[in-house]
Protein backbone atom coordinates (compact mmCIF):
# COMPACT_ATOMS: atom_id res chain seq x y z
CA UNK A 1 0.00 0.00 0.00
CA UNK A 2 1.60 3.20 -1.26
CA UNK A 3 1.95 5.63 1.55
CA UNK A 4 0.85 9.02 0.74
CA UNK A 5 3.17 11.42 2.82
CA UNK A 6 6.26 9.54 1.98
CA UNK A 7 5.40 9.44 -1.50
CA UNK A 8 4.68 13.21 -1.33
CA UNK A 9 8.66 13.50 -0.13
CA UNK A 10 9.76 11.96 -3.76
CA UNK A 11 8.48 15.02 -5.09
CA UNK A 12 10.64 18.31 -5.64
CA UNK A 13 9.82 21.86 -6.29
CA UNK A 14 11.07 22.04 -10.24
CA UNK A 15 13.80 24.46 -11.13
CA UNK A 16 12.14 27.76 -12.28
CA UNK A 17 14.06 29.34 -15.51
CA UNK A 18 15.17 32.24 -13.41
CA UNK A 19 17.13 29.42 -11.22
CA UNK A 20 18.77 27.77 -14.40
CA UNK A 21 21.72 29.95 -14.37
CA UNK A 22 22.54 28.83 -11.29
CA UNK A 23 22.04 25.20 -12.34
CA UNK A 24 24.17 25.13 -14.75
CA UNK A 25 27.34 26.53 -13.02
CA UNK A 26 26.53 24.35 -9.99
CA UNK A 27 26.58 21.07 -12.21
CA UNK A 28 29.41 19.38 -11.56
CA UNK A 29 31.06 18.79 -14.56
CA UNK A 30 33.77 15.82 -13.48
CA UNK A 31 33.62 12.86 -15.43
CA UNK A 32 35.53 9.52 -15.62
CA UNK A 33 37.95 11.10 -18.43
CA UNK A 34 38.86 13.86 -16.10
CA UNK A 35 39.50 11.54 -13.09
CA UNK A 36 41.82 9.20 -14.98
CA UNK A 37 44.03 12.55 -16.44
CA UNK A 38 44.57 13.67 -12.90
CA UNK A 39 45.42 9.90 -12.02
CA UNK A 40 47.82 9.81 -14.96
CA UNK A 41 49.08 12.97 -14.08
CA UNK A 42 49.24 12.54 -10.29
CA UNK A 43 51.20 9.01 -10.78
CA UNK A 44 53.56 10.38 -13.27
CA UNK A 45 54.18 13.33 -10.63
CA UNK A 46 54.69 10.82 -8.24
CA UNK A 47 57.43 8.84 -10.53
CA UNK A 48 59.23 12.09 -11.16
CA UNK A 49 59.82 13.29 -7.33
CA UNK A 50 61.98 10.34 -5.93
CA UNK A 51 64.13 10.85 -9.37
CA UNK A 52 64.38 14.25 -8.56
CA UNK A 53 65.52 13.65 -5.02
CA UNK A 54 68.03 10.93 -6.29
CA UNK A 55 69.84 13.98 -8.62
CA UNK A 56 70.16 16.13 -5.61
CA UNK A 57 71.39 13.72 -3.44
CA UNK A 58 73.66 12.77 -6.02
CA UNK B 1 38.67 11.11 -30.39
CA UNK B 2 41.36 13.48 -29.19
CA UNK B 3 44.06 13.17 -26.66
CA UNK B 4 43.82 14.26 -23.52
CA UNK B 5 47.19 15.62 -22.97
CA UNK B 6 48.09 17.54 -26.08
CA UNK B 7 44.66 17.12 -28.00
CA UNK B 8 45.90 15.96 -31.18
CA UNK B 9 43.35 13.34 -33.63
CA UNK B 10 44.19 9.87 -31.84
CA UNK B 11 44.80 6.86 -33.91
CA UNK B 12 43.91 3.03 -33.41
CA UNK B 13 47.09 2.38 -31.32
CA UNK B 14 47.12 2.80 -27.34
CA UNK B 15 49.04 5.70 -27.69
CA UNK B 16 49.10 9.27 -28.85
CA UNK B 17 51.00 9.06 -31.99
CA UNK B 18 51.97 12.82 -31.14
CA UNK B 19 52.90 12.96 -27.20
CA UNK B 20 53.65 9.09 -26.83
CA UNK B 21 50.90 9.30 -23.82
CA UNK B 22 48.97 6.13 -23.09
CA UNK B 23 45.59 6.20 -23.82
CA UNK B 24 43.91 2.98 -23.62
CA UNK B 25 42.15 3.48 -20.41
CA UNK B 26 41.32 6.76 -22.00
CA UNK B 27 39.72 4.93 -24.66
CA UNK B 28 37.92 2.62 -23.09
CA UNK B 29 36.66 5.59 -21.00
CA UNK B 30 35.29 6.98 -24.37
CA UNK B 31 33.76 3.70 -25.78
CA UNK B 32 32.08 2.89 -22.10
CA UNK B 33 30.42 6.68 -22.78
CA UNK B 34 29.44 5.97 -26.08
CA UNK B 35 28.06 2.62 -25.30
CA UNK B 36 25.94 4.22 -22.77
CA UNK B 37 24.57 6.84 -25.28
CA UNK B 38 23.86 3.91 -27.90
CA UNK B 39 21.27 2.45 -25.16
CA UNK B 40 19.89 5.97 -24.13
CA UNK B 41 19.14 6.60 -27.79
CA UNK B 42 17.52 3.23 -28.09
CA UNK B 43 15.40 3.28 -24.85
CA UNK B 44 14.18 7.24 -25.91
CA UNK B 45 13.73 5.64 -29.43
CA UNK B 46 11.07 3.16 -27.36
CA UNK B 47 9.44 5.60 -25.38
CA UNK B 48 11.41 4.38 -21.94
CA UNK B 49 12.53 8.00 -21.50
CA UNK B 50 13.32 7.37 -17.71
CA UNK B 51 16.23 4.60 -18.90
CA UNK B 52 17.14 7.11 -21.38
CA UNK B 53 17.79 9.84 -19.17
CA UNK B 54 19.41 7.10 -16.69
CA UNK B 55 21.88 5.83 -19.87
CA UNK B 56 22.50 9.50 -20.95
CA UNK B 57 23.30 10.68 -17.75
CA UNK B 58 25.60 7.46 -17.47
CA UNK B 59 27.53 8.46 -20.64
CA UNK B 60 28.18 11.75 -19.59
CA UNK B 61 29.60 10.57 -16.45
CA UNK B 62 32.42 9.03 -18.49
CA UNK B 63 32.41 11.82 -21.11
CA UNK B 64 31.35 15.39 -20.41
CA UNK B 65 32.45 16.30 -23.66
CA UNK B 66 30.04 14.02 -25.50
CA UNK B 67 27.43 16.35 -26.91
CA UNK B 68 25.03 13.75 -28.86
CA UNK B 69 24.43 12.66 -25.32
CA UNK B 70 24.01 16.02 -23.79
CA UNK B 71 22.02 17.09 -26.46
CA UNK B 72 19.60 14.06 -26.46
CA UNK B 73 19.48 14.28 -22.80
CA UNK B 74 17.93 17.62 -23.27
CA UNK B 75 15.29 16.79 -26.00
CA UNK B 76 14.52 13.68 -23.09
CA UNK B 77 14.09 16.16 -20.60
CA UNK B 78 12.07 18.31 -22.52
CA UNK B 79 9.95 15.57 -23.83
CA UNK B 80 9.13 14.72 -20.31
CA UNK B 81 8.09 18.14 -19.17
CA UNK B 82 11.26 19.29 -17.35
CA UNK B 83 12.51 22.85 -19.73
CA UNK B 84 14.44 24.07 -17.44
CA UNK B 85 16.73 20.85 -16.93
CA UNK B 86 16.41 20.54 -20.84
CA UNK B 87 17.71 23.92 -21.06
CA UNK B 88 20.58 23.76 -18.60
CA UNK B 89 21.73 20.68 -20.85
CA UNK B 90 21.66 22.49 -24.33
CA UNK B 91 23.33 25.79 -22.39
CA UNK B 92 25.99 23.29 -21.29
CA UNK B 93 26.72 21.60 -24.66
CA UNK B 94 26.35 24.66 -26.41
CA UNK B 95 29.59 26.08 -24.19
CA UNK B 96 31.45 22.68 -24.46
CA UNK B 97 30.94 23.18 -28.65
CA UNK B 98 29.75 26.52 -30.20
CA UNK B 99 30.15 25.81 -33.70
CA UNK B 100 27.64 23.00 -35.80
CA UNK B 101 25.95 22.24 -32.50
CA UNK B 102 22.37 21.57 -32.63
CA UNK B 103 21.57 22.58 -29.01
CA UNK B 104 22.12 26.06 -30.37
CA UNK B 105 18.56 25.42 -32.51
CA UNK B 106 17.25 24.35 -29.59
CA UNK B 107 17.80 27.66 -27.11
CA UNK B 108 16.71 29.53 -30.54
CA UNK B 109 13.77 28.11 -30.61
CA UNK B 110 12.86 28.24 -27.21
CA UNK B 111 14.10 31.81 -26.84
CA UNK B 112 12.15 33.26 -29.76
CA UNK B 113 9.21 32.42 -28.74
CA UNK B 114 8.80 34.51 -25.28
CA UNK B 115 5.03 33.45 -24.47
CA UNK B 116 5.69 30.04 -24.84
CA UNK B 117 8.59 30.68 -22.55
CA UNK B 118 6.64 32.53 -20.24
CA UNK B 119 4.27 29.86 -20.29
CA UNK B 120 6.30 27.19 -19.48
CA UNK B 121 7.89 29.47 -16.33
CA UNK B 122 4.10 29.76 -15.22
CA UNK B 123 3.62 25.82 -15.32
CA UNK B 124 6.81 25.42 -12.81
CA UNK B 125 5.52 28.06 -10.87
CA UNK B 126 1.88 26.72 -10.40
CA UNK B 127 3.84 22.88 -10.57
CA UNK B 128 5.52 23.94 -7.46
CA UNK B 129 2.43 26.30 -5.65
CA UNK B 130 0.61 22.62 -6.01
CA UNK B 131 3.61 20.97 -4.01
CA UNK B 132 3.93 23.31 -1.63
CA UNK B 133 -0.56 22.90 -1.38
CA UNK B 134 -0.16 19.08 -1.03
CA UNK B 135 2.82 19.30 1.84
CA UNK B 136 0.05 21.80 3.72
CA UNK B 137 -2.74 19.58 3.07
CA UNK B 138 -4.86 21.57 1.02
CA UNK B 139 -5.27 18.66 -1.52
CA UNK B 140 -8.16 19.97 -3.32
CA UNK B 141 -6.65 23.40 -4.29
CA UNK B 142 -3.74 21.31 -5.26
CA UNK B 143 -5.62 19.33 -7.65
CA UNK B 144 -6.97 22.46 -9.17
CA UNK B 145 -3.51 23.70 -9.58
CA UNK B 146 -2.29 20.38 -11.45
CA UNK B 147 -5.12 20.18 -13.45
CA UNK B 148 -3.92 24.22 -14.94
CA UNK B 149 -0.57 22.65 -15.03
CA UNK B 150 -1.13 19.84 -17.42
CA UNK B 151 -3.61 21.93 -19.80
CA UNK B 152 -0.56 24.63 -20.02
CA UNK B 153 2.02 21.38 -20.53
CA UNK B 154 -0.09 18.41 -20.74
CA UNK B 155 3.90 16.56 -20.73
CA UNK B 156 4.89 17.40 -17.45
CA UNK B 157 5.33 13.72 -16.63
CA UNK B 158 5.61 14.60 -12.56
CA UNK B 159 3.07 16.69 -12.32
CA UNK B 160 0.67 13.72 -13.70
CA UNK B 161 2.07 11.51 -11.11
CA UNK B 162 1.18 14.32 -8.29
CA UNK B 163 -2.00 14.25 -9.72
CA UNK B 164 -2.23 10.72 -9.47
CA UNK B 165 -0.92 10.35 -6.38
CA UNK B 166 -3.52 12.94 -4.85
CA UNK B 167 -6.26 10.67 -6.54
CA UNK B 168 -5.51 7.35 -4.80
CA UNK B 169 -5.21 9.10 -1.78
CA UNK B 170 -8.71 10.15 -2.48
CA UNK B 171 -9.54 7.03 -3.71
CA UNK B 172 -10.14 7.83 -7.13
CA UNK B 173 -9.08 5.24 -8.52
CA UNK B 174 -10.04 5.96 -12.32
CA UNK B 175 -9.18 8.94 -12.58
CA UNK B 176 -5.62 7.92 -10.86
CA UNK B 177 -5.21 5.42 -13.84
CA UNK B 178 -6.16 7.79 -16.40
CA UNK B 179 -3.59 10.13 -15.28
CA UNK B 180 -1.08 7.22 -15.07
CA UNK B 181 -1.29 6.10 -18.64
CA UNK B 182 -1.22 9.99 -19.95
CA UNK B 183 2.22 9.14 -17.87
CA UNK B 184 2.54 5.86 -19.58
CA UNK B 185 2.30 7.67 -23.42
CA UNK B 186 5.11 9.59 -23.02
CA UNK B 187 7.17 7.64 -20.19
CA UNK B 188 6.26 3.78 -20.99
CA UNK B 189 8.75 2.50 -18.01
CA UNK B 190 9.02 5.41 -15.40
CA UNK B 191 9.10 3.14 -11.70
CA UNK B 192 7.14 5.38 -10.20
CA UNK B 193 4.40 5.34 -12.94
CA UNK B 194 4.22 1.52 -13.17
CA UNK B 195 4.48 1.19 -9.25
CA UNK B 196 1.31 3.83 -8.95
CA UNK B 197 -0.44 1.48 -11.75
CA UNK B 198 0.27 -1.70 -10.06
CA UNK B 199 -1.58 -0.26 -6.66
CA UNK B 200 -4.31 1.37 -8.93
CA UNK B 201 -4.77 -1.85 -10.39
CA UNK B 202 -4.76 -3.59 -7.46
CA UNK B 203 -7.70 -1.21 -6.02
CA UNK B 204 -9.29 -1.45 -9.68
CA UNK B 205 -9.21 -5.18 -10.26
CA UNK B 206 -12.60 -6.70 -7.90
CA UNK B 207 -11.10 -10.44 -7.63
CA UNK B 208 -7.41 -9.61 -6.91
CA UNK B 209 -8.88 -6.80 -4.20
CA UNK B 210 -11.41 -9.71 -2.64
CA UNK B 211 -8.12 -11.95 -1.72
CA UNK B 212 -6.18 -9.81 -0.61
CA UNK B 213 -8.62 -8.62 2.10
CA UNK B 214 -9.48 -11.92 2.84
CA UNK B 215 -12.72 -12.58 1.30
CA UNK B 216 -14.30 -10.53 3.78
CA UNK B 217 -16.43 -8.65 0.63
CA UNK B 218 -17.73 -12.21 -0.46
CA UNK B 219 -20.89 -11.83 0.75
CA UNK B 220 -20.93 -8.05 -0.58
CA UNK B 221 -20.56 -9.30 -3.98
CA UNK B 222 -19.75 -5.46 -4.93
CA UNK B 223 -16.88 -3.38 -4.72
CA UNK B 224 -17.73 0.22 -3.44
CA UNK B 225 -15.38 2.93 -3.92
CA UNK B 226 -15.91 6.91 -4.25
CA UNK B 227 -15.23 8.34 -7.47
CA UNK B 228 -15.37 12.53 -6.81
CA UNK B 229 -18.94 12.84 -4.83
CA UNK B 230 -20.43 9.76 -5.83
CA UNK B 231 -20.28 6.21 -4.25
CA UNK B 232 -19.33 3.93 -7.32
CA UNK B 233 -20.99 0.12 -6.26
CA UNK B 234 -19.41 -2.73 -8.63
CA UNK B 235 -20.81 -5.72 -8.78
CA UNK B 236 -17.76 -8.82 -8.89
CA UNK B 237 -19.32 -11.01 -10.64
CA UNK B 238 -20.27 -9.30 -13.83
CA UNK B 239 -17.44 -8.55 -16.10
CA UNK B 240 -17.34 -6.48 -19.14
CA UNK B 241 -17.60 -8.69 -22.56
CA UNK B 242 -14.44 -7.83 -24.19
CA UNK B 243 -15.92 -6.32 -27.03
CA UNK B 244 -14.73 -6.87 -30.39
CA UNK B 245 -14.80 -4.62 -33.56
CA UNK B 246 -17.86 -5.92 -34.59
CA UNK B 247 -19.75 -5.64 -31.60
CA UNK B 248 -18.90 -2.18 -31.52
CA UNK B 249 -20.06 -1.11 -34.67
CA UNK B 250 -23.06 -2.87 -33.61
CA UNK B 251 -23.54 -0.80 -30.36
CA UNK B 252 -22.36 2.51 -31.74
CA UNK B 253 -25.58 1.31 -34.43
CA UNK B 254 -27.74 1.00 -31.62
CA UNK B 255 -26.85 3.85 -29.99
CA UNK B 256 -27.61 5.90 -33.00
CA UNK B 257 -31.05 4.23 -33.62
CA UNK B 258 -31.79 4.84 -29.58
CA UNK B 259 -30.76 8.48 -30.36
CA UNK B 260 -32.39 8.80 -33.22
CA UNK B 261 -35.40 7.20 -31.64
CA UNK B 262 -35.54 9.93 -28.43
CA UNK B 263 -35.12 12.44 -31.02
CA UNK B 264 -38.08 11.88 -32.92
CA UNK B 265 -40.40 11.02 -30.12
CA UNK B 266 -38.89 13.60 -27.63
CA UNK B 267 -37.79 15.99 -29.56
CA UNK B 268 -40.37 16.05 -32.84
CA UNK B 269 -43.12 16.07 -30.02
CA UNK B 270 -42.00 18.92 -28.23
CA UNK B 271 -40.85 20.65 -31.32
CA UNK B 272 -44.96 20.59 -32.95
CA UNK B 273 -46.11 21.34 -29.44
CA UNK B 274 -44.44 24.58 -29.51
CA UNK B 275 -45.36 25.35 -33.18
CA UNK B 276 -48.88 24.43 -31.83
CA UNK B 277 -48.40 26.97 -28.81
CA UNK B 278 -47.08 29.65 -31.21
CA UNK B 279 -49.98 29.14 -33.55
CA UNK B 280 -53.01 29.35 -30.56
CA UNK B 281 -50.83 32.54 -29.72
CA UNK B 282 -51.34 34.01 -32.95
CA UNK B 283 -54.85 32.83 -32.96
CA UNK B 284 -55.43 34.32 -29.91
CA UNK B 285 -54.00 37.75 -31.00
CA UNK B 286 -55.62 37.78 -33.99
CA UNK B 287 -59.58 36.47 -31.89
CA UNK B 288 -58.28 39.15 -29.01
CA UNK B 289 -57.95 42.16 -31.84
CA UNK B 290 -61.39 40.88 -34.16
CA UNK B 291 -63.02 41.47 -30.40
CA UNK B 292 -61.69 44.78 -29.87
CA UNK B 293 -62.85 45.69 -33.51
CA UNK B 294 -66.27 44.20 -32.60
CA UNK B 295 -66.78 46.12 -30.17
CA UNK B 296 -65.90 49.29 -32.01
CA UNK B 297 -67.64 48.96 -34.86
CA UNK B 298 -71.08 47.71 -32.42
CA UNK B 299 -70.05 50.36 -30.66
CA UNK B 300 -69.90 53.11 -33.50
CA UNK B 301 -73.18 51.01 -34.87
CA UNK B 302 -75.14 52.03 -32.02
CA UNK B 303 -73.85 55.72 -32.23
CA UNK B 304 -74.88 55.78 -36.12
CA UNK B 305 -78.41 54.74 -35.19
CA UNK B 306 -78.69 57.41 -32.52
CA UNK B 307 -77.71 60.08 -34.50
CA UNK B 308 -79.96 58.03 -37.56
CA UNK B 309 -82.80 58.58 -34.21
CA UNK B 310 -81.42 62.22 -34.53
CA UNK B 311 -81.58 62.97 -37.84
CA UNK B 312 -85.03 61.22 -37.75
CA UNK B 313 -86.14 63.40 -34.82
CA UNK B 314 -84.73 66.66 -36.27
CA UNK B 315 -86.47 65.76 -39.82
CA UNK B 316 -89.68 65.35 -37.97
CA UNK B 317 -89.19 68.61 -36.24
CA UNK B 318 -88.30 70.44 -39.95
CA UNK B 319 -91.74 68.60 -41.45
CA UNK B 320 -93.64 70.16 -37.86
CA UNK B 321 -92.05 73.39 -38.82
CA UNK B 322 -92.42 73.28 -42.39
CA UNK B 323 -95.07 70.92 -43.44
CA UNK B 324 -98.73 71.04 -44.08
CA UNK B 325 -100.31 72.00 -40.37
CA UNK B 326 -96.86 72.99 -39.39
CA UNK B 327 -95.87 75.77 -36.86
CA UNK B 328 -95.07 78.16 -39.78
CA UNK B 329 -98.36 77.37 -41.88
CA UNK B 330 -99.95 78.25 -38.27
CA UNK B 331 -97.87 81.26 -37.97
CA UNK B 332 -98.53 82.12 -41.28
CA UNK B 333 -102.69 81.68 -41.14
CA UNK B 334 -101.83 83.66 -37.22
CA UNK B 335 -100.66 86.54 -39.30
CA UNK B 336 -103.28 86.55 -42.14
CA UNK B 337 -106.19 86.38 -38.93
CA UNK B 338 -104.31 89.32 -37.27
CA UNK B 339 -104.37 91.06 -40.26
CA UNK B 340 -107.53 90.61 -41.74
CA UNK B 341 -109.10 91.39 -37.75
CA UNK B 342 -107.26 94.68 -37.95
CA UNK B 343 -108.92 95.54 -41.20
CA UNK B 344 -112.56 94.28 -40.67
CA UNK B 345 -112.74 93.88 -37.12
CA UNK B 346 -114.84 90.80 -37.39
CA UNK B 347 -114.36 89.29 -34.13
CA UNK B 348 -116.68 86.01 -34.56
CA UNK B 349 -114.12 85.19 -38.11
CA UNK B 350 -111.25 85.82 -36.25
CA UNK B 351 -112.33 84.08 -33.06
CA UNK B 352 -113.62 80.58 -35.66
CA UNK B 353 -110.26 81.06 -37.17
CA UNK B 354 -108.30 81.07 -34.07
CA UNK B 355 -110.01 77.82 -32.87
CA UNK B 356 -108.94 76.34 -36.46
CA UNK B 357 -105.26 77.50 -36.10
CA UNK B 358 -105.49 76.49 -32.62
CA UNK B 359 -106.86 72.75 -33.79
CA UNK B 360 -103.75 72.67 -36.13
CA UNK B 361 -101.25 73.16 -33.79
CA UNK B 362 -100.12 72.69 -30.05
CA UNK B 363 -100.00 76.18 -28.50
CA UNK B 364 -97.05 74.94 -26.46
CA UNK B 365 -94.66 73.94 -29.02
CA UNK B 366 -95.43 77.09 -30.91
CA UNK B 367 -92.62 80.03 -30.57
CA UNK B 368 -93.04 82.49 -27.71
CA UNK B 369 -93.85 85.42 -30.41
CA UNK B 370 -96.94 83.08 -31.88
CA UNK B 371 -97.95 82.76 -28.44
CA UNK B 372 -97.67 86.91 -27.90
CA UNK B 373 -99.52 87.23 -31.11
CA UNK B 374 -102.16 84.51 -30.05
CA UNK B 375 -102.56 86.18 -27.18
CA UNK B 376 -102.74 89.78 -27.89
CA UNK B 377 -105.69 88.79 -30.91
CA UNK B 378 -107.26 86.77 -28.02
CA UNK B 379 -107.05 89.90 -26.11
CA UNK B 380 -108.16 92.19 -28.74
CA UNK B 381 -111.19 90.09 -29.67
CA UNK B 382 -111.93 88.58 -25.86
CA UNK B 383 -114.33 91.43 -24.77
CA UNK B 384 -116.65 91.15 -27.82
CA UNK B 385 -116.71 88.09 -28.69
CA UNK B 386 -117.88 87.49 -24.63
CA UNK B 387 -120.50 89.51 -24.57
CA UNK B 388 -121.98 88.09 -28.21
CA UNK B 389 -121.72 84.77 -26.58
CA UNK B 390 -123.12 85.74 -22.98
CA UNK B 391 -126.42 87.09 -24.71
CA UNK B 392 -126.69 84.24 -26.73
CA UNK B 393 -126.37 82.27 -23.71
CA UNK B 394 -128.73 83.98 -22.02
CA UNK B 395 -131.13 83.88 -24.19
CA UNK B 396 -130.68 80.05 -23.94
CA UNK B 397 -130.86 80.49 -20.00
CA UNK B 398 -134.61 82.00 -20.96
CA UNK B 399 -135.49 79.69 -22.65
CA UNK B 400 -134.39 76.98 -20.37
CA UNK B 401 -132.20 75.63 -22.40
CA UNK B 402 -129.35 75.08 -20.38
CA UNK B 403 -127.29 72.78 -22.11
CA UNK B 404 -127.06 75.33 -24.65
CA UNK B 405 -126.72 78.16 -21.87
CA UNK B 406 -123.66 76.68 -20.34
CA UNK B 407 -121.47 75.60 -23.62
CA UNK B 408 -122.66 79.30 -24.44
CA UNK B 409 -121.97 80.71 -20.69
CA UNK B 410 -118.71 78.54 -21.39
CA UNK B 411 -117.36 80.43 -24.25
CA UNK B 412 -118.21 83.98 -22.98
CA UNK B 413 -116.00 83.13 -19.71
CA UNK B 414 -113.67 81.82 -22.31
CA UNK B 415 -113.01 84.95 -23.76
CA UNK B 416 -113.32 87.14 -21.18
CA UNK B 417 -112.60 86.25 -17.75
CA UNK B 418 -113.19 89.40 -15.43
CA UNK B 419 -117.16 88.68 -16.95
CA UNK B 420 -118.85 88.46 -13.70
CA UNK B 421 -122.10 87.77 -14.90
CA UNK B 422 -120.99 84.96 -17.41
CA UNK B 423 -119.36 83.42 -14.46
CA UNK B 424 -122.56 83.42 -12.05
CA UNK B 425 -125.02 82.18 -15.11
CA UNK B 426 -122.89 79.36 -16.00
CA UNK B 427 -122.91 78.15 -12.28
CA UNK B 428 -126.13 78.80 -11.80
CA UNK B 429 -127.56 77.10 -15.52
CA UNK B 430 -125.07 74.07 -14.13
CA UNK B 431 -126.92 74.24 -10.45
CA UNK B 432 -130.30 74.49 -13.00
CA UNK B 433 -129.17 71.38 -15.00
CA UNK B 434 -128.83 69.88 -12.21
CA UNK B 435 -124.49 69.66 -12.24
CA UNK B 436 -124.13 70.50 -8.76
CA UNK B 437 -120.69 69.96 -8.42
CA UNK B 438 -119.88 71.92 -11.63
CA UNK B 439 -122.30 74.65 -9.82
CA UNK B 440 -120.48 74.40 -6.86
CA UNK B 441 -116.75 74.65 -8.50
CA UNK B 442 -117.63 77.95 -10.43
CA UNK B 443 -119.69 79.49 -7.85
CA UNK B 444 -116.67 78.94 -5.56
CA UNK B 445 -114.27 80.09 -8.47
CA UNK B 446 -116.48 83.58 -8.24
CA UNK B 447 -116.14 84.16 -4.58
CA UNK B 448 -112.04 83.59 -5.14
CA UNK B 449 -111.45 85.63 -7.89
CA UNK B 450 -114.27 88.56 -7.37
CA UNK B 451 -115.24 88.60 -3.75
CA UNK B 452 -116.13 91.82 -3.94
CA UNK B 453 -118.86 91.74 -6.78
CA UNK B 454 -121.90 92.74 -6.63
CA UNK B 455 -122.90 88.51 -7.57
CA UNK B 456 -121.92 87.69 -3.80
CA UNK B 457 -124.88 87.49 -1.84
CA UNK B 458 -126.66 85.69 -4.76
CA UNK B 459 -123.72 83.07 -4.85
CA UNK B 460 -123.06 82.50 -1.20
CA UNK B 461 -127.40 81.95 -0.70
CA UNK B 462 -127.10 79.68 -3.94
CA UNK B 463 -124.03 77.51 -2.94
CA UNK B 464 -126.44 77.24 0.53
CA UNK B 465 -129.24 76.04 -1.53
CA UNK B 466 -126.75 73.45 -2.79
CA UNK B 467 -125.71 72.40 0.73
CA UNK B 468 -122.69 74.06 0.87
CA UNK B 469 -122.09 75.98 4.01
CA UNK B 470 -119.47 78.92 4.38
CA UNK B 471 -116.30 78.49 6.35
Amino acid sequence: MINFEEELKKFHPSLEVEDAEDAIYNQDLTDMADLLVKMIKESEKKQEEPRGEARNEV
Amino acid sequence: MFCYNCGCVLSEHDFCTACGADVSLYKRIIYVSNMYYNEGLEKADVRDLSGAIVSLRQSLKFNKNNIDARNLLGLVYFESGEVVAALSEWVISKNLRQDKNIADDYIGKLQSNSARLDSINQTIKKYNQALVYCIQGSKDLAVIQLKKVLSLNPRFIRAHQLLALLYMDSEQWERAERELRKCMDIDRNNTQTLRYMREVELMLIPDDNIRQTGGKRKKDETVRYVSDNEMIIQPLNVKEPKNSGVSTLVNIGIGLVIGLAATYFLMVPAARSNAKTEAQKTIQEISNQSDVKTARIKELENEADKLNGRLEELENRLEGYTGEGGTLEAFDRLLQTAAAYLENHDSMATAVELENILQTVDQEDTSEGFQKLYASLLAAIGPELSRTYYDEAFAFFRQEDYEAAIESFEKAVYYDSTSVDALFYLASSCQKSGDAEKAIENYQKLLNLFPDSNRVRETKRNLKELGVTEE
